[in-house]
């Protein structure tokens, strides 16, 4: 059992198809993850400045749940949990719905400190010719804060990335979970971990580069 | 009939009195320059016309019709009312020719292409049809107020706000904006001038209201104003500026 306890070069080329398949699986729940929790996010980081008590209980009530509590707590509560309440999910959807929940919250700030960020005189010019709230909202702040906000979101994903390994606790296959399991029968952990951590490397890297990049862009367009 | 008549406007924040019972009538065609010193509440009456801030009390009248009526759908009021802002509060996201084209698609839902040629024909207008395609940063401070100004006149109003539109400028582009308005004077546009220009206010208006604490204080041509004013503040504020 030669290379037990320490990296075996074989073994490791012949997890890569494995490991790569993790790394799809993981890429796949994290976009999707973040997609809606774009939508959850934008909606909720709205509620958070707009003039209605209601709605601004609400948001800050899921906003401040989701970032004062684990999000592995978060899978647990929405796998284990809903199904007691009668709501049986299979673990790919409560694992995309435990994620798109959590990133909701933390790009809801993100939106909030966006839509802050655009000067008042914007929507002010927008409504004075006419626009209503929403018209003005959607035409004329939230693209500036998207712009202002890219690279807050691209660091968001890669959070959201490295975060959805803790989907392994509900039997997802995605690169963590594989790596366990490839662990689990060859009894090999260095081999198996390091391509995994080699694999999250792989996505995490460009996306960081991609974040600097679309940061310097931002700070040269400056405007008046 | 006047155009736009104000009636006891009041306008407070909070414990700050800014407007203490403002009357006024523009007819039409007529420009009308306010001048005062700053804190008076030029800025803030001018606001208030288009309801960007709600009047604590009082009506204002555009053509016959009480527009602080919470019934009125302010929206289509405002595109009765042109403002320019001392920022200029051009989209910065968006060309001098989209500046243009959005409110024009989004309000009064003309089709892109016919859009296009109104926002050129209203670029043409301030000189600036070959800055189309520029985004307000690639444009100076004088070029942003201009398609600011061509914005706002593409929406085809009836009177045109003008809140301290060249304070923001570097001194050698003043000229660029004031001439365009002097054009839109002559044009025989309605429009409300709060300004510190005092050349433009004896040149362009036809009359000149001087405001301070929240009040007029005195009104006439701007001959009377400026070559013999009445009232003591008048006079204390044109020596300092004068």
């Amino acid at each position: 059992m030669a290379g037990i306890g320490q990296f075996d070069f074989n073994l490791f080329i012949r997890i890569l198809p494995d490991l790569a398949s993790g790394a799809l699986v993981t890429l796949k729940f994290t976009t999707f993850s973040i997609l809606f929790g774009l939508i959850l996010g934008t909606i909720t980081g709205i509620f958070r400045i707009v003039k209605n008590p209601i709605l601004n209980a609400i948001s800050t009530a899921y906003v401040e749940f989701i970032r004062g509590t684990p999000l592995l707590v978060q899978i647990m509560i929405v796998y284990y949990g809903l199904p007691e309440a009668g709501i049986k999910l299979p673990p790919e959807l409560a694992g995309i719905l435990a994620l798109s929940i959590n990133s909701g919250a933390y790009i809801a700030e993100i939106i909030r400190a966006g839509i802050q960020s655009v000067p008042k005189g914007q929507m002010e010019a927008a409504r004075s010719l006419g626009m209503t709230y929403v018209q003005a909202m959607r035409y004329v702040v939230l693209p500036q804060a998207f712009r202002n906000i890219l690279p807050a979101l691209g660091n968001e994903f890669i959070a959201l990335l490295k975060d959805s390994s803790l989907l392994s606790v509900i039997a997802i296959a995605e690169l963590t979970r594989m790596g366990m399991q490839i662990y689990a029968v060859t009894f090999n952990a260095w081999t198996p971990l390091l391509g995994v951590a080699l694999f999250y490397l792989m996505m995490t890297l460009p996306l960081s580069r991609l974040v600097d990049y679309a940061q310097r862009r931002i700070g040269g367009h400056e405007s008046a | 009939m006047s155009l736009l008549k104000i009636i006891d406007l009041h306008k407070r924040f909070g414990d700050l009195y800014v407007l203490k019972g403002i009357n006024m009538e523009v007819e039409r065609g007529e420009v009308v320059v306010i001048i005062g010193p700053s804190g008076s509440g030029k800025s803030t009456l001018l606001k208030c016309i288009n309801r960007l801030e709600e009047p604590t009390r009082g009506k204002i009248i555009l053509d016959g019709v009480d527009i602080t009526d919470p019934k009125i759908d302010i929206n289509k009021i405002r595109q009765r009312i042109g403002i320019v802002f001392q920022q200029f509060n051009l989209f910065s996201h968006l060309t001098a020719l989209e500046n243009i084209t959005l409110p024009l698609r989004v309000v009064k839902k003309i089709p892109k292409d016919e859009a296009e040629k109104i926002a050129i024909k209203f670029l043409k207008k301030v000189g600036l049809d070959d800055k189309a395609d520029h985004y307000p940063h690639q444009l100076s401070g004088g070029q942003q107020q201009r398609v600011a100004i061509a914005r706002a006149l593409a929406m085809n109003p009836e009177v045109m706000l003008f809140d301290e539109v060249t304070s923001a400028l570097d001194p050698e582009l003043v000229k660029e904006v004031l001439d365009v308005m002097k054009q839109l004077a002559r044009d025989g546009m309605t429009m409300i001038v709060v300004t510190h220009e005092m050349g433009f206010a004896r040149e362009v208006g036809d009359r000149v209201i001087f405001m301070d604490n929240g009040r007029i204080v005195e009104e006439g041509t701007p001959e009377e104003i400026f070559t013999n004013p009445k009232h003591e503040r008048t006079k204390k504020f044109l020596s300092m500026i004068l």
